[in-house]
């Protein structure tokens, strides 16, 4: 059975949503997502979520700052092995500078990256199914069922004190 | 005091983007002719010679390498705020993280400046760039200059990226609540940002992530920029403290200006009660606390002096205690370290005009802290038959001058385009509780 | 490859180009088509000559990079300066490429200067000449400064065709007083030159033969010959004098006398060689006056009327009077005042009564200065040309109007409407400008002559580059204005060939061209001059009876020789108004010297401009106090204040000669260049002294170190075990210098050579030549006064003088340039590499790769590092100067000492082709090259045959600053003093 009538209960408080989307898991309604101004905790906690992971993302992009600092400084420093102030070519110490930098370089760029890929962002597909509402004070629960369930989801909704938002039906291609 | 709710957060900072009045486009046009003023200094000076500065033998560095380091510290506040207390959990920095970010980046690209500036041919900066020419000829990474190099490109690229991604959801917010040209603008820059829980999930994490990068990395930063003189052999720069002592007086620095920044935005955007006077209370306590830390930086350095029995070190002292530049070393310890303490007192700490006032002496005294230590050590150096003294010129007052105009010029186009605290930020404290004002 | 084939190609070469490019290039390329046979471009060629900055004449060799002189340096054949040369000479240079240098004649006509053609004007002169000679006797008279036989020669004689007398010699300096004394005292009206080299006690009163005196290279030589260390022995030197000058501040002791004091000084030694029984040998009738006339000259009578120390006094007669061959000098080329003869009579009698053979006073080698006029015929020259009673005046190469007092009245008589003044000048200076017509002639470097600068020599001069200006030879036009068709020659050179053989027994071609390829003929037999027996009493007597008068107690203006401008001629050559004054560390301006004491009582301040008003003129000038003149004197180098003179020389500086008299003295016609009855009051102005020197001590740093001879010679000297400043360790710029007790990092290695530089502070005088030498060899910019205000002089080698903070009158010298140090701080902090070490151990600068960050600078404890603030100006001609090898450096980059690294390339070149290595003294810098007294000693330190090797196992080696450990390549020996 498809799901192709999506429905968005408009709520204010936080405790509301939690309640929600749990009966939502339970009920035949698929939970699609919840859209919220801030990522609050207790929805988030009740939607028991994974851990992330951008963090590996992170962890390698630093790994890779970490190496190509060190690279460079030695590579430049090797092509002409200019003695400078009687220090060796290859100075460890002061090259562990240029070695930190560049990680903490990196690890942000894999942050981003992680971020981004995460997130699939940019995107406008995250638009379908919004309420501009949930960037300001409220949030937002979408679900979606068949059409024949549509009326019993609405009223789902609003026994749960949410407005309702509906969306006109668009087709999949 | 009324409870903020999210309607009330959501209301205060979007009225701060409404369409500026008249007055303000002439401010922020007087600011850019400010910065042009600058730009024509500049200009003379790549076209005669570095001469036109009053930079001479001892004395080559100058008020341009004084703006870098003043600049570069002004910058490190921010990322502190946002960074390290938001690691601390510490709510107060809420309402003027955004802030702070913004001027982060600003004072880093005008510090980014001022080497450019300094440069007697800097039509040849791309020397320093680690860049596979035809020459095969590379930069000295053993040189102080090119950690600076790294350091300052990195940071000006984090903490761009860090005040971007914080600002993600505000702009989306901003999007939500717009129309015409804004609502496409901000459409586009707020990457499509919808808020889902699964957004939520990777986007806290990855703040995480980006506050625990920073926080080192604005440490290192500073001690970077120390190491520029610290690497030195010169009497007055060769000092191991120099990293500590520098962290401490950017944060110092940074906190005033932060201060100086407020207390106006605050009252022009009501933000009174966001930016509540707790919160600048907090900045205060912290300023007495830097503050006591270059105090002691101070005191260290005369004690290493004259710990050492070296006679070059001793007169190095000496000298900045009684010689030419006394006066400078004199602002330096009254406006960084005795001025802040007058914050011990709640009254004063609680009252705008008075932050003002420190906040803007403090900014004063760090100046003449860069001055007394970047000139005075080669002032009066390793050779007394090479002693010699510096005064800028006008062509360097003119640069120093057209910088400022930029860097407002610049906050003040911010203010009014983007969300200047941060609304996210801002529901998260409420939700949390936090901002339960000073009750 | 040989020549021919070389040239095949090469035009071969050209051609394609040609062909290559577009017809219409804007840049050409010209070739020579067939080059004079000594010019290879790229190659310099050498033309040996004769140094005309100064009477002293010294040899020297002019290098000729395409057609132009780009450096001097000695001619080390000859006997005055043995290949050395002083700053005046180095800046020979900026007298022919000046850019104020006169190029077309010039006339006036009502008041305004009108260009005429060379042709037109010696026309002009001629007719001129002929009609007036037609006149009467004398109507046609001429002034010259000091020249050769020759030339002196054919003025003599076209003078005479001209029916009139000889011409005048003038000099400012011209030792009338000396000239009387030797007269009276040796019956030899001359200057004999002195063998101060043999000297083991040497006194002088004032003789600034460090300086101007005589013939400063050749004194200066022999003096550190005389008085640098030898083995464990070190000779005596006292400098007896009001102002301590150059001279002075290289003396063992100077006693500083009240000014005109030191005839009493001369006397009273005089009664004590009488008294110790000196001199037996000598006529009693001369002992006996000696005895009667010097018995007032009690030492209590000394100290009170000369206000030296008692003790002083006293050992300085124990040592005279010890001395195996004590030798004393007279006064200053400028005399001491009005008891100048006195000074030097006493001065001859005392040598006299030391060494009754006078073993080293020379009579038979004469300097040629002694040619000059009293200064009191001068003056009876300009009366009578203000007299009427010449039309005609022709002036070579004097500025008696910039150098005599107002007094003189030598502006006015050049000024008279009926007298026709003719200046045979390349500058507009201020005798020029008083005249009528100026006709520039071929500078000495661009002329055939010869200079004599001593009785046993003749030094020949011969064009060393292509001409400038169409300016003909002085000797030519006086061939044709004075002998016309008479003349013995057609052409000047041939005239002097013809002089020269007959003179010098030369017969034929090939000794013609030995002579000129060595410079001249150095062996000449002189004729014995005739000593009388011993002195006539009757003679001494006017002069020497009269008792000493009581001192004087108001103020006393000295005028001093300068070693920059000696009389003024070199104000407008910039490298010597730009290389700072060696004492005051003054560059383009003239303070006005005054002891603290003075400054006090006046109530005057450094830098503080005064009024010095005397009853003959009046001058202004900034003071600076200094404890190296005595109280009560005010004293001024001359040399500066010229009114015209070009762009250097002008409005720069005040001219202390307008304040002095014009009187003489009856006997031997000298004047006074001292001056009392003086009026000085504030003036209400200051000006900020262009000093380069921040301090005056150097705060017990080990910079310039001394050592006591009695330390040296028990072998008392410190430790040097430690880390401290005081004991640390010489740390050779090679492994051996590494310890890893000290060094965190491993000594690195040098491929084949060191460079080292050992510098011997015991004999630098700091003239300051290496500076100036350095200028013209590295293509050094000169910044002018406001520069030097802002602290921005390029010098790379500077002289810095530190004073002795415990007696601040005792001053050593320091030459400071790169140290090439081993660990330099400045490499590593530089960015780009611009800055590094070279396999032979030299701190590169490179100086397209500069940026400008300037961070080694700022971190060079040695601060000798030196930015290009701005695009530097070489007004032209000055850039034809410039050395072809050496790059000129544009606005931007930092430049430093490079220890001339173009001579090491070129060493390098030389010895590759010779298929061997660099031989000690292959590699000689500037600096080295041109030190008169050899302070300066390079090499390779890895050589351990090398001199520097050799010199830095000396007791007296350090490093400047070494406990920095930056193992300098430039290592120190500390001065020797000692105790009197």
């Amino acid at each position: 059975m498809t799901h192709e009538r999506h429905i968005m209960g408009i709520f204010q408080d936080e405790d509301q949503v939690v309640t929600t989307v749990q009966d939502l898991k339970a009920s035949p309604y698929r939970f699609e997502r919840v859209n919220m101004p801030i990522p609050s905790h207790k929805i988030m906690n009740a939607l028991n979520l994974k851990k992330s992971r951008v963090g590996w993302f992170t962890l390698c992009g630093g790994i890779i700052g970490f190496l190509s600092g060190f690279a460079l400084a030695i590579f430049t420093a090797t092509r002409w092995d200019l003695i400078v102030s009687g220090k060796p070519i290859v100075a460890i110490i002061p090259f562990v500078v240029v070695g930190f930098e560049a990680t903490i370089l990196f690890a942000v760029f894999g942050n981003v990256i992680g971020l981004l890929t995460q997130t699939r962002l940019p995107s406008s597909s995250w638009l379908t199914h919004y309420d501009p509402r949930c960037s300001g004070e409220h949030f937002g629960v979408l679900a979606s069922c068949a059409l024949e369930q549509l009326e019993e989801l609405k009223d789902f909704f609003r026994e749960r004190g949410a407005e309702l938002k509906e969306f006109n039906y668009r087709p999949k291609p | 005091m009324s409870r903020l709710t999210y309607a009330k957060i959501d209301q205060t900072i979007l009225d701060t983007l409404t369409p500026p009045p008249r007055h303000y486009w002439w401010i922020v046009g007087l600011l850019f002719m400010g910065a042009m003023v600058g730009a024509a200094c500049w200009t003379y000076q790549i076209f005669v010679g570095i001469g036109v500065g009053g930079q001479n033998n001892p004395v080559a560095w100058g008020t341009y390498l004084i703006n870098f380091v003043f600049w570069v510290g002004i910058a490190h506040s921010g990322t502190l705020i946002s960074a390290i207390l938001h690691l601390f959990r510490a709510g107060w920095r809420n309402p003027i993280a955004r802030a702070a970010e913004t001027m982060t980046v600003f004072a880093v690209c005008i510090a980014g400046l001022f080497p450019f500036i300094h440069l007697g041919r800097v039509w040849q900066v791309y020397y320093m760039l680690p860049i596979p020419t035809q020459r095969l000829l590379w930069p000295n990474f053993l040189s102080p200059l090119m950690f600076d190099v790294i350091a300052i490109s990195t940071y000006l690229t984090v903490s761009s990226l860090f005040w971007y991604t914080g600002m993600l959801p505000d702009l989306a917010a901003i999007r939500d609540r717009t129309t015409g040209t804004r609502h496409k603008i901000f459409a586009v820059i707020s990457l499509g940002w919808s808020g889902a829980h699964e957004q939520w999930r990777h986007y806290t994490r990855g703040y995480l992530f980006f506050a625990a990068l920073a926080t080192p990395l604005v440490i290192s930063v500073h001690s970077v920029v120390s190491w520029d003189f610290a690497l030195g052999i010169v009497p007055g720069w060769h000092t191991t403290i120099f990293a500590p002592y520098f962290v401490a007086g950017a944060i110092h620095s940074g906190l005033a200006m932060v201060l100086t920044l407020m207390i106006p935005l605050r009252k022009l955007f009501h933000y009174e009660d966001i930016i509540t006077i707790n919160v600048l209370q907090n900045v205060a306590k912290t300023i007495v606390f830097t503050g006591l830390i270059v105090g002691l930086a101070y005191a260290t350095e005369f004690f290493i002096a004259w710990y050492s029995h070296n006679a070059v070190e001793m007169e190095q002292f000496r000298w900045r205690l009684f010689g030419d530049y006394r006066w400078g070393f004199y602002f330096m310890v009254l406006c960084n370290t005795m001025a802040p303490l007058l914050f011990l007192f709640k009254k004063i700490r609680t009252s705008i005009v008075p932050l003002l006032i420190i906040s803007l002496v403090v900014n004063f005294g760090m100046w003449w802290e860069r001055f007394v230590i970047i000139v005075g050590g080669v002032a009066h150096g390793f050779a007394p038959h090479a002693w010699g003294l510096y005064a800028p010129s006008l062509i360097e007052y003119g640069i120093m001058f057209g910088t400022f105009c930029l860097f407002f010029f610049l906050f003040m186009l911010f203010a009014k385009h983007l969300p200047s605290v941060s609304m996210t930020e801002m529901k998260e404290t409420v939700e949390k509780g936090i901002a339960d004002h000073d009750a | 490859m040989k020549r021919r084939t070389f040239l095949k190609v090469a035009a071969m070469g050209s051609l394609s180009f040609v062909s290559a490019c577009s017809p219409d290039s804007e840049k050409k390329l010209f070739s020579l088509v067939t080059a004079p046979e000594d010019m290879v471009t790229g190659s310099a060629t050498w033309y040996a000559s004769t140094c005309r900055e100064c009477p002293a004449g010294c040899g020297v060799l002019a290098k000729n990079r395409e057609g132009r002189i780009v450096k001097l340096e000695g001619n080390p054949l000859h006997p005055v300066n043995q290949g050395r040369l002083c700053m005046r000479g180095q800046a020979a240079l900026q007298g022919i490429y000046n850019p104020d240098r006169l190029k077309t004649p010039l006339i006036k006509d009502n008041g305004q200067w009108r260009p005429i053609s060379f042709e037109a004007a010696i026309t002009l002169l001629k007719a001129k000449a002929v009609t007036t000679a037609r006149k009467g006797p004398d109507r046609v008279r001429m002034m010259t400064e000091t020249v050769g036989a020759s030339l002196m020669g054919l003025f003599t004689d076209s003078l005479q065709s001209l029916n009139s007398q000889p011409p005048v010699v003038f000099e400012t300096f011209a030792y009338e007083s000396l000239k009387t004394a030797n007269a009276m005292v040796f019956g030899v009206e001359g200057l004999a030159s002195y063998h101060m080299d043999r000297a083991d006690v040497l006194v002088s009163f004032g003789a600034d033969f460090l300086e101007t005196w005589l013939s400063p290279v050749e004194y200066a030589r022999k003096f550190k010959s005389m008085h640098a260390i030898q083995g464990n022995r070190k000779n005596r030197f006292y400098y007896i004098s009001p102002c301590q000058a150059l001279t002075g501040a290289n003396a063992d002791h100077w006693l500083a006398c009240k000014p005109d004091s030191e005839n009493v000084i001369v006397l009273g030694l005089v009664k004590e060689a009488l008294d110790k029984g000196k001199g037996p040998d000598l006529p009693a009738t001369l002992r006996e006056f000696l005895k009667a006339t010097t018995a007032s000259y009690s030492r209590e009578i000394v100290i009170d009327r000369s206000g030296i120390a008692l003790q002083t006094y006293n050992r300085l007669i124990d040592n005279l009077m010890g001395a195996r061959s004590p030798l004393v000098l007279g006064t200053a080329s400028v005399g001491s005042g009005k008891n100048d003869l006195k000074t030097h009579l006493a001065v001859n009698l005392l040598n006299l009564l030391l060494d009754p053979e006078l073993r080293l006073l020379d009579f038979n080698d004469r300097h040629r200065v002694e040619t000059a006029a009293k200064r009191s015929d001068i003056y009876r020259f300009f009366d009578s040309l203000n007299a009427g009673e010449t039309d005609m005046l022709l002036l070579n190469n004097v500025n008696p109007v910039f150098n005599l007092p107002a007094g003189s009245r030598a502006k006015e008589a050049l000024e008279k409407k009926n007298l026709f003044v003719v200046c045979f000048s390349n500058f507009m200076d201020e005798t020029a400008a008083a005249a009528d017509l100026i006709l520039p002639v071929k500078l000495p470097l661009e002329s055939w002559d010869e200079y004599g600068a001593k009785s046993s020599l003749v030094s020949t001069l011969q064009p060393a580059m292509g001409r400038l200006s169409e300016a003909p030879h002085l000797g030519d036009i006086m061939l044709k204005t004075g002998l016309g068709n008479k003349a013995p020659a057609g052409n000047y050179k041939d005239y002097l060939i013809a002089s020269i053989s007959a003179n010098s027994g030369i017969s034929d071609e090939v000794q013609w061209m030995q002579m000129l390829q060595q410079g001249g003929q150095f062996d000449r037999e002189v004729a014995q001059a005739t000593r009388a027996k011993m002195p006539r009493v009757v003679d001494l007597a006017d002069t020497l009876i009269p008792p000493p008068t009581p001192p004087k107690t108001d103020l006393t203006f000295m005028a001093l020789p300068s070693i920059r401008f000696f009389d003024g001629r070199g104000a407008n050559k910039p490298w010597l108004a730009e290389i700072p004054d060696p004492l005051t560390r003054i560059a383009w301006q003239s303070p006005v010297l005054m002891h603290p004491a003075t400054a006090a009582a006046q109530g005057f301040a450094q830098e503080e401009v005064v009024a010095i008003q005397s009853g003959f003129g009046s001058i202004e000038a900034p003071v600076y106090v200094t404890p190296l003149v005595v109280p009560g004197v005010l004293a001024m180098s001359i040399g500066q204040g010229h009114r015209f003179y070009g762009r250097y020389a002008a409005k720069t500086g005040s001219n202390p000669l307008q304040l002095l008299s014009a009187n003489t003295n009856s006997l031997s016609g000298s004047t006074n260049f001292c001056i009392t009855a003086l009026t000085v009051k504030k003036t209400g102005q200051t000006q900020k002294l262009a000093s380069t020197s921040g301090s005056r001590t150097q705060h017990g740093r080990t910079l310039a170190l001394s050592v006591s001879l009695a330390d040296l010679q028990q072998n008392r000297l410190p430790p040097r075990d430690g880390l401290t400043m005081g004991n640390f360790p010489l740390t050779l710029p090679l492994p051996e210098g590494y310890d890893p007790q000290r060094d965190v990092f491993p000594p690195h290695d040098h491929d084949t050579y060191r460079w080292g530089m050992v510098v011997d502070l015991d004999k630098c005088i700091g003239c300051g030549a290496c500076s100036a030498a350095c200028y013209a060899e590295n293509n050094i910019g000169v910044v002018g006064e406001a520069r030097i205000l802002e602290g921005r002089e390029m010098n790379w080698i500077s002289i810095e003088r530190y004073h002795d903070p415990e007696a601040m009158e005792k001053i050593s010298f320091l030459p400071m340039m790169c140290q090439h140090c081993d660990n330099a701080p400045c490499e590593s902090v530089c960015p780009v590499y611009a800055p590094h070490h070279s396999k032979e151990g030299l701190n590169n600068q490179i100086y397209n790769r500069c940026i400008g960050t300037r961070y080694c600078v700022q971190n060079c404890p040695y601060k000798v590092r030196r930015f290009n603030w701005f695009t530097w100006e070489w007004p032209e001609p000055m850039n034809l100067q410039l050395n072809p090898d050496v790059t000129v450096r544009s606005k931007g980059v930092m430049e430093k000492c490079s220890f001339c690294i173009q001579r090491i390339k070129a060493a390098h070149n030389l010895a590759k082709n010779e298929k061997r290595l660099i031989q000690d003294g292959d590699v000689i810098p500037a600096c080295v090259q041109t030190c008169p007294t050899g302070a300066l000693v390079f090499g390779s330190l890895m050589d351990k045959q090398s001199r520097v090797r050799k010199l830095v196992d000396d007791p007296r080696a350090y490093q400047a600053l070494g406990y920095v450990n930056t193992k300098p390549a430039v290592i120190y020996l500390k001065k020797v003093v000692q105790e009197i």
